[in-house]
């Protein structure tokens, strides 16, 4: 590995002159103590900046430090869409203006009804197995997916999609049963990676699972469990994205993608030059990282932003005015921003975030903190009572809500602290918030997912298009489940206007419907924004051209290279 | 952390050891009752870590399927038939229990549900680092504590008490916030050691040093409290008087008379750190089986978890057997027997 | 299985009458976490919870004395009323643990021959798991909250126990006056009652004490690992882990629960010392 960085000292350890020095003796147990609190002020750790006139170099191995591990590369979870993009091409790539550019597929146009895409497939590309990418294998994978090969990609297409077939070797169709003209962009997300068939059909599911085969600008090594990932380059990559800053195979020779799940070790191994660059730099680390010469990158990822959904079928929020009343009874702008540390942005609108096409700046300004009027509501509806401990009583029933969430994956540290804000808030207006915290297990063990078991959902999901409405707040039906409308919200008027916003080919007129969709949801209260998610990086200086991708702002490698 | 010498399950076994039988006969069957006994405490943890699954609150394909997608929603029942019958979910429990027992004695800990892949060979990964870690602890822990104690005990009141005052905190120091300070401090502050302890013997003084501290005092309780007890012996004496020097006396003597319950401390140590473990390697980043079981217990991978209470149960019944020697080997009244 | 950590007795301490500041520091602790628990609004009269936003991740002063976290809220008012719930989870485990030792030692001590060595055998396989794995079990069972954590902190230590009390009770039994007892003719009953369990119940007192420290800290290690009280209860080990985060900026957010911590886990222990020193010294 030339090109790691060798530990001098003046790297990673604290500047002399910082902290006065101890003597020798100080090294004594107590001492050491008072050193150690006496110095934590400011954590050392100043990049070194490479020189002026530093050279690029190619090869070298990149650390890289994530939060999460996925049980796989290949999933319908953010956490496998990040490891996939390296490893799989896609159809299409999302560049800065939120357009799909080529990718697998170097050109595609729509019938004239929208109901037929027709995708030319770029030429000479092959899979790491050696077997060529057509038309066919695109199709295969297709249906891969929807029979339940990618969760999330199946809800997405799901209603829409009928079939594939290939053309000939290098034309794709893809048939729909009602126009979708937003399907290009939507197949940039990483749950669209394309796979080598002949790889999904011979290997088993852990070898798909754990390396799977595609033609990305980098290849699966080994599987490391708890440890890390490590990727070697592709040196046959010829199928990079149109907006890649450079036509060729990867630089570096090869990725250690570790999992650091703790922020404050992810920060420490990064100034200490441990790892090379790191992802989700803490709110209260990112101005300092800044300041001391790392490259920071931010993406406020598009789709449902970090929110609270009502549950509007069982307890106190079937009816609408106690929910307006608790959306008014939150200062949730001055909670984000001081928690946030003016880092993460606070989100008013609870359908979808700021970056999103379409976004309603009406949805996001419906609620300000008005305590009075959110005591008023609750009055008129019938909460008039307030019993011993200030909570607001009906009947002799206290007015307690539960708000169950997912701490540790879907709601990070700084999310669980600002819903503890929350419910120190609302307890002004007289509610009793039962913040219950799940851990993983049991919340996808199904823990909270019905009716009579929460009051409150609180969550995010990333998209590319305001098209995640679809997946939010389609009806929850009989003959057509939709689980994963978490305010349990059935509303014809609400779904027609989100399907004819999917349906709507011209922007400003589907972004208008779509706008439209989130004032009703807004008005309604059936969700309320907290926070937009962000996707961020920190960088060494040594290692230039990382970037992020538009779709979900997981980190680009392909173009990345040390200097010297 | 918690190792008070209340819950010390062996401090004074020596005392009340059996006789050594004589015969080569008996000698056979106590090692065949012992092997007897390992395998039903083993088949015991199996079925604990089986019913353990079995109790699990909600349904197993379910968490599997929303595990794997990152939803935490509910699943059709087409949805949930293929996960089922991937696992054998499907079969009566009894069945299930027996198809784990018959997969156990060929060394099939089942497959994990997040990752496809035989729980043995996810274990085997993660293992040798575990146990280097904590025989490293241990020997470092037995360092420490001789050094200590050799030093300290029977100096007179000011001395002596200051070395015990010194066990009874280091033995109290929870690990996690011990290793909390040394991370802080020698790793983020002073950068002598690596945040991230990889798989280098420079990443594994931290770590094994967060776990030898307060063993250390915990066994330097139990020891120093022989320690004291032997140097006032007539043995200590004669060989103070045939002209040995203090210190040779002490390590000489002393010291091997003494080491008996930390001998046999050790053994349960090496089970017992593993609480530890589980702990520093969450602090450290470090690989081992107690990072892969704190996953797993999160994402209800049960068939590691269960894996891994076999394989812990297994090391603990083989430390201990290892112990047994050792004792046998340094216990003077076993020997004149 | 391996009979040299079968047959588990008291570990002796040397009494130091030497060291009285040690026990009247520990007395004066126990006063103050007693009055945390039961009057915290005695010595910490604000909200622990209440949101101090314009003063986050404030360093220990004159108005916070051991400063804020990063909503603005008062760690030493969070300290004083968390010392509730942690004694409670403290408490709560040694009585799941020492009601659970009790049962299985004594049955495994006292109970016919087949009931005898079956309990045996159960307290040697769950001794062979590690407390923390067991806890670790019955927390991926019961999901999280400040029950299972006592019950799984109290299942945890508990095989330890039982084979503490087995081995004392028949140490007991095999004791010169209970021996001399048998001499007597008196009762089997009589001699359980009168020598056998006195005896091997009184050293609990001591062991009790021991154990609510411990507890605490095994509770705590389970907070630590996100999978005990989470916030925003003030549990000092729930504070400890919300605290990591900012262990970079606010040192006080986990150094201070910490330092309580093992504070509290030494009172505990050197109140339990002295409790079985003074037992040691009537039983002569």
């Amino acid at each position: 590995m030339p090109s790691r960085p060798p530990r001098t000292p003046s790297d990673g350890r604290p500047r002399p002159g910082r902290r006065p020095r101890r003597t020798p003796r100080a090294l004594a147990a107590t001492a050491a103590l008072t050193v150690l609190l006496a110095g934590c002020a400011g954590s050392g750790g100043r990049a070194v900046q490479p020189a002026a006139d530093a050279k690029p170099l190619t090869g070298g191995t990149i650390v890289y430090g994530h939060q999460q591990e996925p049980a796989c590369v290949f999933g319908g979870w953010i956490e496998q869409a990040y490891l996939s993009t390296q490893v799989l091409d896609d159809l299409t790539s999302l560049d800065t203006d939120g357009r799909a550019v080529p990718w697998l597929a170097q050109s595609w146009q729509t019938s004239a009804d929208g109901l037929t895409w027709t995708f030319d497939l770029k030429r000479g590309v092959e899979f790491t197995d050696g077997t060529p990418l057509t038309a066919a294998a695109v199709a295969y994978n297709v249906d891969y997916w929807m029979n339940g090969g990618n969760s999330t990609a199946q809800v997405w297409l799901g209603g829409y999609y009928e079939s594939a077939t290939a053309l000939d070797d290098h034309t794709l169709q893809l048939h729909l049963s009602r126009p979708y003209p937003r399907l290009d962009v939507t197949l940039a997300q990483g749950y669209f990676g394309i796979q080598s068939q002949h790889a999904l059909e011979t290997r088993s599911a852990q070898e798909n699972c754990e390396a799977p085969i595609g033609s990305g600008a980098f290849t699966v090594d080994h599987w490391d469990r708890g440890q890390e990932i490590v990727l070697l380059k592709n040196p046959d990559y010829t199928s990079w994205p149109a907006n890649s800053q450079h036509a060729g195979p990867a630089y570096v020779d090869r990725i250690d993608w570790r999992f650091v799940s703790n922020p404050t070790t992810r920060v420490a191994s990064l100034r200490a030059g441990e790892t090379d660059a790191i992802y989700d730099v803490p709110a209260v680390d990112y101005a300092a990282v800044g300041a001391d010469g790392f490259q920071e990158l931010k993406h406020v990822t598009k789709g449902r932003p970090q929110q609270l959904s009502f549950n509007t079928v069982a307890g106190p929020f079937t009816d609408e005015s106690v929910r307006k009343a608790f959306a008014y009874s939150l200062d949730r702008r001055k909670l984000v921003e001081t928690i946030g540390q003016g880092v993460i942005p606070y989100e008013g609108n609870g359908a979808v975030s700021r970056s999103t096409p379409g976004y309603s700046q009406a949805a996001a300004d419906t609620y300000d903190h008005d305590l009075p009027k959110a005591i008023a509501l609750l009055e008129a509806a019938g909460w008039d009572a307030v019993d011993e401990e200030g909570y607001r009583t009906k009947d002799g029933k206290r007015l307690t809500v539960r708000l169950p969430y997912n701490s540790g994956t879907i709601i990070d540290a700084d999310g669980a602290a600002i819903l503890q804000g929350v419910q120190q808030e609302a307890r002004a207006a007289g509610f009793e918030v039962d913040l219950i915290p799940v851990p993983p297990s049991g919340f996808f063990g199904g823990a909270y997912s019905k009716p009579a078991e929460r009051d409150i959902a609180a969550g995010y999901w990333t998209s590319v298009t305001a098209g995640i409405l679809y997946v939010n707040w389609r009806q929850n039906l009989e003959a057509t489940p939709n689980y994963s409308n978490a305010a349990f919200y059935n509303d014809p008027v609400l779904e027609d206007l989100i399907l004819q916003a999917n349906s709507t080919a011209d922007v400003d007129a589907q972004n208008a419907l779509y706008g439209r969709a989130q004032e009703y949801i807004a008005d309604h209260a059936l969700s309320i924004g907290l926070f937009d998610r962000l996707s961020t990086l920190a960088v060494s200086p040594r290692l230039k051209g990382v970037w992020q991708e538009n779709a979900q702002g997981g980190p680009v490698f392909h173009d990345a290279h040390f200097v010297d | 952390m918690t190792l008070t010498s209340s819950t010390d399950p062996a401090l004074d076994a020596g005392l009340t050891q059996a006789p050594p039988s004589r015969s080569a006969g008996r000698t056979a069957r106590r090692v065949l009752a012992r092997v007897a006994g390992a395998v039903v405490v083993l088949w015991g943890a199996a079925t604990v870590a089986f019913l353990a699954q079995v109790a699990l609150p909600g349904d197993r394909a379910t968490i599997i399927f929303n595990t794997r997608a990152g939803q935490p929603i509910e699943r059709t029942a087409e949805e949930l038939a293929a996960v089922n019958a991937q696992y054998g979910l499907q079969h009566p429990v009894l069945v299930q229990y027996l198809d784990y027992l018959r997969g156990l004695l060929h060394g099939d800990l089942g497959r994990s549900y997040q990752q496809y892949r035989p729980v043995t060979q996810i274990l085997g990964e993660q293992v040798g680092s575990t146990i280097v870690l904590t025989l490293t602890a241990i020997a470092l822990a037995w360092v420490v504590m001789v050094v200590w104690v050799t030093l300290t005990a029977g100096r007179g009141p000011r001395t002596s008490g200051l070395g015990a005052a010194l066990d009874t905190v280091t033995a109290a120091l929870p690990h996690y916030w011990l290793g909390i300070l040394l991370l802080l401090l020698f790793a983020q502050r002073l950068g002598w050691f690596p945040v991230i302890s990889d798989g280098g013997p420079v990443g594994l003084v931290l770590p094994a040093l967060t776990l030898a501290v307060p063993l250390a005092g915990f066994m330097g309780q139990a020891t120093r409290t022989e320690f004291e007890r032997a140097l006032e012996q007539p043995f200590v004496v004669s060989a103070r008087m045939r002209g040995q020097g203090d210190l040779g006396v002490r390590l000489r003597h002393v010291l091997r008379h003494s080491a008996l319950p930390a001998v046999t401390l050790s053994g349960w140590a090496l089970g017992a750190t593993i609480s530890g473990v589980v702990v520093v390697e969450s602090v450290f980043t470090r690989r081992g089986i107690g990072s892969v079981l704190v996953t797993a217990v999160n994402s209800q991978d049960l068939p590691i978890v269960t894996g891994v209470v076999v394989l812990v149960a297994a090391l603990y019944v083989v430390a201990n057997l290892v112990v047994d020697l050792v004792h046998h080997l340094l216990d003077p009244r076993l020997k004149a027997s | 299985m391996t009979t040299t950590t079968s047959a588990p007795a008291l570990p002796r301490f040397r009494t130091r009458a030497a060291r009285p500041w040690g026990l009247h520091v520990a007395l004066l602790l126990t006063a103050w976490f007693a009055v945390s628990a039961l009057w915290p609004g005695l010595l910490a009269p604000g909200d622990p919870l209440e949101l101090h936003l314009d003063s986050a991740l404030a360093a220990p002063g004159p108005h916070h004395l051991l400063g804020t976290d990063e909503a603005g809220r008062d760690l030493y008012s969070r300290i004083v009323h968390g010392t509730a719930p942690a004694l409670a989870i403290g408490f709560g485990a040694s009585l799941v643990s020492l009601a659970l030792a009790l049962l299985l030692g004594g049955l495994a001590a006292l109970a016919a021959r087949p009931v005898a060595s079956v309990v045996d055998r159960v307290v040697e396989v769950l001794f062979s798991f590690p407390s923390l794995l067991l806890a670790l079990l019955l927390v991926a069972l019961l999901g999280q909250s400040a029950l299972t954590e006592a019950v799984a902190v109290g299942v945890g230590t508990a095989p330890g126990y039982a084979r503490m009390i087995r081995g004392q009770i028949l140490a007991t039994k095999s004791s010169p006056y209970v021996e001399a007892a048998v001499t007597l003719g008196h009762s089997r009953t009589r001699i359980l009652r009168q020598h056998v369990l006195p005896n091997a119940v009184r050293p609990l007192v001591a062991v009790f004490a021991l154990s609510v420290g411990q507890s605490i800290v095994w509770a705590s290690s389970l907070s630590f690992l996100g999978l005990g009280v989470a916030p925003p209860s003030s549990e000092w080990g729930a504070l400890l882990d919300a605290g990591r985060l900012y262990l970079t900026h606010a040192w006080w957010l986990t150094i201070v629960p910490g330092l309580v911590i093992v504070v509290l886990a030494l009172t505990a222990t050197t109140l339990g010392k002295h409790l079985q020193a003074s037992l040691e010294r009537n039983d002569r």
